[in-house]
């Protein structure tokens, strides 16, 4: 390098990476010229040759870029130029003095900084999940299939003594007004003598209203209501006799007319389903 | 600094030759560890007047070393001056009052002495290896040399392009480029993060004024510490002091005495990315210890158990650090050293390595794997803890292998703790390591805490910090 900006004469001030001034014994020291600013002058219309160099005419002046086509080309002239940018407006207020330790505050600031991320995933994994579900389940039963698995039923339609039938889930539901009569009957009955014995209170929840699937337990018929010998049903198919509590007392039929789940909206509706 | 088996101070002068002396032991065939320990000629300390501590060990030999540490460095530069303190170091040796350079060259090279100097971010030394016999003449020439330095206008001018020079040199050290970078990240914003040398534009616009400024309000009695070691005599070196320093100021202009604020630790990373160069320089480091912290001996300890490495160690797969082991095993990296740059109320706790490209991944995993958590925070065990303390020990004896370390350990531990500490009391802190120590103080210093990153070369597979952060915890424990 150094040998080329000897060779190069005219151009030497303009090849190295300095230049100084030294007084001699007769001449008085000159100060170089200060050039102050941000901005570096470039003259465009000056020729460019092998290495041009924006240093200035003495060591004082100015920032140093080397260009070069064989030789090194920096805009830096070491690593100690680097300023590490300010990023105070990225800190958090704890750490914005840099004249406090920063230990002080690290374990208050991971606190933070993890409870924000616990949270965060929390919520996450649970939205998560509510998407999932919410894709599962839409390959489940739809609402219009649910709808039609509840029956509403107004009790007040149905006549004391008399027996009202029903589609539900694709099976009859009898619904049953019974009388004073009936119910004591009903809950008279030894259980001793049933062949699937049950008190009629655990039959019903309102004693007034008998509420059964209208399949026979035998193979599947549907029996008719007020008739048979105890007060209830009969089934024609095989001759099971039920009574007024939809509990076999003849027949073939091994067990009770099965009761489903309902409960009453009020006085006068009862849901089954 | 840092009595750490990797010594990472900025040393900045010139003519640093280290000549080996060895401890002669008068008429005994052999001395035991316990009996040298105890042996050792004790560190006497005196005080003048003025503040100046004045520190020697006499060991008997013909030769000595004679020296004026300084507490003044970097750190207390501000922005504008930042380098002050390197170029006043080499306008240090251009003559005095008294002498100019060549007389004080010829003064200097007629006892065969050497004159040399240092400084680093917070300590500054001048010193001279002379035969004990020419003392006085060596302690009459530092004192000019701190006292009445000429700082010619030309000698300025012209150094400036000799510092600019070795700017330019030293950019081809990337380990010094690379840890000087990991300060300027890690301590950015403070006076830390500035770098011994000073940018570029200091050393082109630092004028005399500015010289003489910077001495008159740093070189100050009570911050300087005369220290001696090798044939030197209490007695006559404090009468030497009061005769040539005891006009040292210790009075500071409008009463501004400079406190040391802390420096705040930033954990962040720096890259400077150049593909064309063959390897990568990496450091990482937590902040660590002060100097004058009890915390230091176990990290110390932690540090020996990490070790150093290099491509030529012959121990190959045998080597008893484990990260060594697997850095031939796997081919992971050329060297790597562990470090703990301590300074008065803080420290750098790290790893520096140089790998190529390829393996710049893999060495950070199991450098952090293995540094950070397995081996010290929670699994170091009985033998790890025994062999590091072994080789500490070993190391701390073994540096203080002639009078120039000696005058410098003696310099720097008064500098930082107020007196010598005797390898007998280090020996003993060391003994008193258990690994259950080592894991309590080495989670509180490296466990879940966010590091500084600073990676020089051909980088692209460093990993982002973010991934580098995560590896310091795990969600194991």
């Amino acid at each position: 390098m150094m040998s080329v900006a000897a060779r190069s004469g005219a151009f030497f001030p303009y090849m190295q990476a300095t230049a100084f001034a030294v007084p001699g014994p007769l001449k008085a020291l000159v100060p170089g010229v200060v050039i102050k600013g941000d901005q570096i002058l470039l003259n465009p219309k000056k020729t460019f040759l092998c290495r041009e160099s924006l240093s200035g005419q003495s060591a004082k002046t100015g920032p140093a870029v080397t260009v070069s086509i064989n030789g090194n080309g920096g805009v830096r002239f070491a690593h100690t130029d680097i300023r590490v940018p300010d990023f105070s407006d990225y800190r958090r207020p704890e750490v914005l003095d840099p004249n406090k330790s920063s230990q002080d505050s690290s374990e208050a600031r991971r606190a933070f900084s993890y409870l924000l991320t616990g949270a965060a995933t929390v919520v996450s994994i649970y939205a998560a999940k509510t998407v999932v579900t919410q894709f599962v389940s839409s390959m489940s039963a739809s609402a219009d299939v649910l709808a039609m698995s509840k029956i509403e039923i107004k009790l007040s339609d149905i006549p004391e003594g008399k027996n009202m039938t029903f589609k539900w889930r694709g099976k009859p539901l009898f619904v049953r007004h019974r009388t004073e009569k009936e119910i004591a009957a009903e809950a008279a009955v030894n259980l001793m003598e049933l062949r699937d014995p049950q008190h009629d209170k655990d039959r019903v929840i309102n004693p007034t209203w008998v509420i059964v699937l209208g399949v026979c337990t035998h193979l599947g018929c549907v029996p008719i209501a007020n008739a048979g010998d105890f007060g209830g049903y009969y089934c024609p198919c095989h001759g099971s006799h039920y009574d007024a509590s939809g509990r076999i007392r003849k027949g073939p039929a091994p067990l009770n007319l099965e009761v489903p789940y309902y409960e009453f909206a009020d006085d006068d509706t009862v849901m089954v389903g | 600094n840092n009595r750490s088996v990797f010594t990472n101070q900025n040393q900045k002068g010139f003519n640093v030759l280290l000549a080996k002396y060895s401890l002669k032991q008068r008429g005994q065939a052999s001395v035991s560890y316990a009996q040298s320990l105890l042996g050792a000629p004790e560190t006497r300390l005196t005080a003048l007047d003025n503040g100046l501590r004045i520190a020697s060990e006499e060991t008997g030999q013909a030769t000595c070393t004679v020296g004026l540490w300084i507490s003044v460095g970097s750190r207390y530069e501000r922005e504008k001056n930042n380098g002050a303190g390197f170029f006043l170091e080499h306008m240090a040796f251009k003559g005095t009052k008294k002498h100019p350079q060549s007389a004080l060259e010829q003064q200097v090279e007629s006892m065969g002495a050497h004159l040399s100097a240092y400084t680093s971010r917070e300590h500054t030394a001048y010193y001279i290896k002379a035969l004990s016999k020419d003392l006085p003449k060596a302690v009459e020439l530092l004192s000019e040399v701190v006292q009445s330095c000429s700082l010619n206008e030309a000698d300025i001018e012209q150094q400036r392009g000799v510092v600019l020079r070795e700017l330019e040199e030293v950019e081809s050290n990337l380990q010094e480029v690379c840890l000087d970078l990991l300060h300027a990240t890690a301590y950015q914003g403070t006076p830390l993060g500035h770098s011994v040398l000073g940018p570029s534009s200091s050393a082109r616009n630092l004028t005399r004024h500015d010289l003489v400024d910077y001495i008159n309000s740093h070189y100050k009695a009570p911050r300087m510490v005369l220290a001696a070691a090798g044939g030197v005599n209490h007695e006559e070196l404090v009468g030497l002091a009061t005769d040539h320093l005891s006009g040292l100021s210790f009075e500071y202009e409008g009463d501004a005495v400079p406190v040391l604020s802390p420096c705040r630790f930033t954990g962040s990373e720096i890259r400077m990315r150049d593909d064309a160069l063959p390897l990568a320089h990496i450091a990482i480091a937590v902040e660590g210890a002060s100097a004058a912290s009890p915390d230091i001996i176990p990290l110390m300890v932690a540090n020996a158990i990490i070790g150093s490495y290099d491509l030529t160690y012959g121990g190959g797969k045998h080597l008893s650090s484990r990260l060594a082991r697997l850095s031939v095993e796997e081919n992971l990296c050329h060297s790597f050293q562990a470090f703990h740059s301590a300074y008065s109320d803080t420290g750098l706790l790290g790893i520096h390595f140089v790998t190529d490209r390829n393996n710049i991944d893999d060495m950070i995993l199991v450098n952090t794997f293995l540094y950070y958590r397995m081996n010290l925070c929670t699994t170091v065990t009985e033998s790890d803890v025994a062999r590091g303390k072994n080789a500490l020990k070993a190391a701390l004896v073994g540096q203080l292998n002639g009078t120039t370390p000696v005058c410098d350990d003696i310099g720097r531990h008064i500098l930082n703790y107020g007196r010598r500490i005797p390898l007998a009391e280090w020996d003993a802190r060391i003994d008193a390591v258990t690994p259950k120590i080592v894991r309590d103080i080495c989670s509180k210093y490296i466990y879940d805490k966010c590091p500084a990153v600073a990676a020089v070369g051909p980088i692209e597979q460093l990993s982002d910090y973010n991934r580098v952060r995560s590896a310091m915890y795990w969600l194991r424990f």
